[in-house]
């Protein structure tokens, strides 16, 4: 942030004069190159002689480089006071004099220098903004906010020194003062929108609602969003960072604003929010990339209309080629999703002859994935075949493997994640404990649950506990977890697998749980004793923390809040 | 081989069923435990169950041992607390250890009954000692004016009081949050209780308890203090017979000599000091290094260093060191120091920040009792701010600040022994 800032900062200050040299001489060249190399006892030697024959802010700035990088500062105070003198009014100069006097902690000489600077140029806020922001640097802000307030009297405004009063505020903890600052600072200057979420992040919570206050008061503007939004992402609330953003002027720039935010919720895996904001940059200029990304983060946050009217097949108009490589897939994923897998196939059927090979054949498998999920394994199986001979390696596949009970087959080809919407980590857990090939017990109770017969399902997993002793606790569990935690239903199983399975990693997990339903029912008592007894009996537990924090709480230890 | 401590405590446990028990647990309290703070509830608990326990000073953060009992490895093994079962021959190697370093083994006796003096409908998140004690499962009692009033003091062997203000004037919070419903609430509440006991105002009642509490201190209590209580209590015994209190507390202005009135032989800890008379500044006297609530006074927070007092010879205070850090970041608070050119002689500085005018940690005799300040309000919310939520310590299971505190509860169970110095 300094050195954004720094830089700036040397933009801002740099005389007309200087900067109309922007062709260096061949000796200031070749003593960058020298530095660029590592060779800063040669550079030293050729910048000095730059500097002191024609100097350039380029020379100068490099020399203040290279003698620091040699730990020589001390030696660039004579041919800056010999600058100073014949420019006594170039802030360049001024500035590096003071960078220097900080960097060899010559306070005194600081402090006079700054004075002497004051004193040349008694209108100009570059001194006050220079010496606050060493000050503050230096770990000094009561001297720095003295400065300040002298600028401020002295020029008759804050206005110029706005960003150094700003980070001087931040500071002092005076996080209010400091965000109103911040806000006058970004709307001359947008790009200072980072430097103040992270002067601003580590306000404490009592105080984060008021600075909320002074970024969302109007006019909009976008430097101010901006700032607001990385603050919010900060402080871990992604949802109002959106909001903040959400009101900006439909424009061009709010569009890349937005664009890259909805980057980062992508990134991320904040589904709802990327589609929102791709949404949003979507409403000011619709580039065919922006859909694609905006249509797979509507799938993903679970909401495959959207799909519909952010990709229209329309937009694409005679376009098919183009609307099969891109739009299409979207929009059989969106029904597939939705159920509607009967209208998928014909979309793949409309647009057969533009797929190449692989697209025909992710498409199918789309379409499979679609029937398994319905249960409807008869055509689940048809789809297959009709993708062809790749696709028996496919999820798709490897799901109707298990359904099917084949375990041999389902975990050759399942991976977890690689499914769309499907939580394959219980299942992957189970059939990898099994030593057997054929488990239709198993089978059949993920079959119950991938047709949303929750209830059914349950039961099954009961049965085929006792059919797989081997992994009867996990199956338990699961069958468990189908009863809904919130509830008392579960207790009976949970009991049953910490009677009959001690040790295991679901017992420690069902007492956990046990202990939740008992407190959920106000009998605090025995909920502690199973608090208790998880931990005294599976210390090597990692859900110990856990049962601990709780226990914690039960006995009002800690916050309630927290 | 180290081990973590989860592992230690499952060790532990495993220990307990296949071999001979120990004669003794050792509670390391260096960077072994896993829950220094919860280590004192088990201590404390333990003494008050009648058991004897030792404090090891010096060694191994100041460790404590327990004898090995199934009771006490279980609260071990539920509070996640790393205990170490010692044999015969192993202590007596810790014993060498001990005689022959600066270490000494005190042992604990009898656990003191504790107070805590805060408002009754306070929450215990409010302050940090409540906050410590409840977290460590130490039982405390809440007392307010009514009861210290009433001569409840005398039932207790140590008193802790934190952001009272015992001038009367409400830590002058009305320059902030004059329209704030707690603080209406709160100048109501204590307007009422101060008629009720026949006091003419708040500061009149706020004045006659820090007097009842000095004379705790005098009769033999044990009183720790943090934040403002450390100073304005100090004010209020000093100015017993002067008006030191803004009109807007009680209705007549600060007595024009007042600085000039105090009376510094009454008081426990300063002399000397400067009173703020300014209605309009936040801050009561100079007693307080840092000033944190005006402005321009306000100092920066750096870190403080505990000093080393020879365990042999200075017990109490090496007591009231015990950590397993020296060097510890400060944390602000109403007063976050005190500032050395008002501390009386004879007060035993047990920490300070190097360089700074102030000191951060001191304690001392008085009458038959002692008395011990911390500055600052929370060691784990250095910037602590009205609203700011509640810390939550199962997050700082091992922190050093509040080690400090827990020693306090911890000192007065020692068995007392004739100070060789």
């Amino acid at each position: 942030m300094c050195s954004v800032a720094s830089l700036a900062l040397v933009a801002s200050i740099a005389t007309p004069e200087l900067r109309a040299q922007q062709e260096e001489r061949p000796e200031v060249m070749r003593g960058l190159e020298l530095e660029s190399a590592g060779k800063y006892r040669d550079a030293v030697v050729i910048l000095r002689a730059a500097v002191h024959t024609a100097p350039s802010p380029t020379a100068v700035l490099a020399l203040e480089r290279v003698y620091a990088e040699l730990g020589m500062s001390d030696s660039l105070l004579a041919p800056i006071d010999t600058l100073i003198r014949l420019n006594p009014r170039e802030p360049l100069y001024r500035s590096i004099q003071l960078r220097t006097l900080q960097t060899l902690r010559r306070d005194d000489q600081l402090r006079e220098a700054f004075e002497r600077w004051v004193r040349a140029s008694p209108r100009d806020p570059a001194p006050y903004r220079e010496y606050a922001r060493i000050l503050i640097q230096l770990g000094r802000p009561a001297s720095g906010d003295t400065i300040i307030m002298r600028g401020k009297n002295a020029l008759g405004t804050l206005r110029d020194l706005e960003y150094e009063n700003a980070q001087l505020r931040a500071a002092l903890g005076e996080w209010v003062p400091s965000a109103q600052s911040w806000r006058r600072a970004l709307s001359d200057a947008p790009y200072l929108a980072t430097a103040a979420a992270f002067a601003l992040a580590p306000a404490p919570a009592s105080a984060r609602e008021n600075i909320r206050d002074v970024f969302l008061s109007f006019p909009v503007e976008l430097g101010a969003r901006r700032a607001l939004a990385d603050l919010l992402l900060s402080w871990g609330a992604p949802m109002a960072a959106w909001e903040s953003l959400r009101s900006l002027r439909p424009d061009t720039a709010s569009a890349t604003v937005w664009s890259e935010f909805a980057e980062r919720a992508y990134a991320d895996e904040r589904w709802v929010l990327a589609r929102d904001a791709y949404t949003a940059a979507l409403g000011v200029r619709r580039l065919p990339h922006l859909a694609v990304r905006a249509s797979v983060a509507a799938l993903k946050a679970g909401t495959p209309n959207d799909v519909f009217s952010l990709a229209p097949l329309a937009e694409m108009g005679a376009d098919s080629a183009t609307a099969a490589r891109q739009y299409v897939p979207l929009h059989v994923d969106a029904l597939v999703a939705i159920g509607r897998t009967l209208d998928a196939e014909a979309l793949i059927a409309t647009y057969d002859r533009y797929f190449s090979p692989v697209q025909r054949m992710r498409a199918t498998q789309s379409v499979a994935m679609g029937w398994v999920r319905a249960g409807d394994l008869q055509k689940a199986r048809a789809a297959l075949t009709a993708a062809g001979a790749d696709a028996d390696s496919s999820d798709a596949a490897g799901l109707l493997a298990l359904y099917e009970g084949r375990l041999d087959a389902a975990r050759l080809l399942l991976r977890s994640g690689a499914v769309p919407g499907a939580d394959l980590t219980p299942a992957l857990g189970i059939i990898a404990r099994l030593r057997t090939d054929r488990a239709p017990t198993v089978g059949a109770a993920f079959l119950a649950l991938a047709r949303g017969d929750s209830a059914g399902a349950s039961g099954k997993f009961v049965e085929a506990a006792a059919a797989e002793p081997a992994v009867a606790p996990a199956l338990l569990l699961m069958a468990a977890r189908l009863k809904g935690v919130r509830g008392d239903a579960a207790i009976p199983i949970w009991q049953k697998i910490v009677a009959d399975f001690p040790g295991t990693p679901e017992a420690a997990e069902s007492e956990l749980e046990w202990a939740r339903a008992l407190r959920r029912r106000g009998d605090l008592a025995s909920a502690t004793a199973r608090f208790e007894h998880l931990i005294l009996s599976a210390p090597q537990s990692a859900l110990l923390p856990q049962a601990r924090r709780e226990l914690e709480q039960l006995r009002g230890t800690v916050p309630p809040s927290s | 081989m180290k081990y973590p401590g989860v592992i230690r405590s499952a060790l532990a446990l495993i220990l307990t069923a296949t071999s001979a028990r120990a004669q003794r647990l050792l509670v390391p309290m260096d960077d072994a435990q896993t829950n220094h703070l919860k280590a004192y509830g088990l201590t404390y608990n333990a003494v008050k169950t009648g058991v004897q326990a030792e404090w090891l000073l010096n060694y191994r953060g100041g460790s404590f041992l327990v004898p090995d009992a199934p009771e006490l490895r279980r609260r071990a093994a539920l509070d996640g607390i790393s205990v170490e079962p010692v044999t015969d021959a192993q202590l007596a190697a810790i014993r060498r250890d001990i005689a022959g370093a600066n270490m000494e083994s005190v042992p604990l006796e009898r656990a003191p009954r504790i107070a805590v003096y805060t408002p009754p409908e306070a929450q215990p998140w409010d302050d940090a000692v409540t906050l410590a004690l409840k977290y460590a499962g130490i039982d405390f009692t809440p007392i307010y004016d009514d009861q210290v009033e009433q001569g409840d003091l005398s039932k207790f062997d140590w008193l802790h009081l934190h952001h009272e203000d015992f001038t009367g004037q409400f830590n002058k919070f009305h320059l902030g949050y004059r329209d704030a419903p707690w603080f209406r609430d709160l100048v109501a509440k204590n307007a009422a209780a101060a008629k009720r006991m026949g006091f003419s105002s708040v500061p009149a009642l706020k004045k006659d308890v820090a007097e009842k509490i000095r004379a705790f201190v005098e009769r033999g209590g044990f009183l720790f203090a943090m934040c403002g209580a450390t100073e304005t209590l100090e004010l209020a015994i000093a100015g017993h017979d002067v008006d030191i209190a803004g009109e807007f507390a009680d209705g007549t202005p600060m007595d024009p000599d007042a600085d000039s009135r105090l009376n510094w032989k009454r008081s426990l800890a300063f002399k000397d000091a400067h009173l703020e008379r300014s209605p309009f500044v936040n801050a009561m006297s100079d007693i307080d290094g840092h000033q944190v609530n005006v402005p321009g006074r306000r100092q920066p927070l750096g870190t403080f260093t505990l000093f080393n007092f020879s365990a042999k010879f200075d017990p109490v205070p090496s007591m009231l060191v015990q950590d397993h850090r020296s060097v510890i970041s400060d944390y602000y608070g109403v007063t976050t120091s005190f500032t050395k050119a008002t501390l009386k002689s004879g007060v035993v500085v047990l920490a300070t920040e190097e360089g700074a005018p102030w000191v951060k940690y001191i304690h001392g005799d008085y009458g038959k009792g002692t008395w011990t300040y911390l500055g600052g309000h929370d060691p784990e919310d250095p910037q602590h701010a009205i609203g700011n939520p509640p810390t939550d310590l199962s997050l700082h299971r091992s922190s050093p600040g509040y080690r400090l505190i827990l020693n306090n509860v911890l000192f007065p169970a020692a068995k007392k022994k004739p100070l060789k110095t």
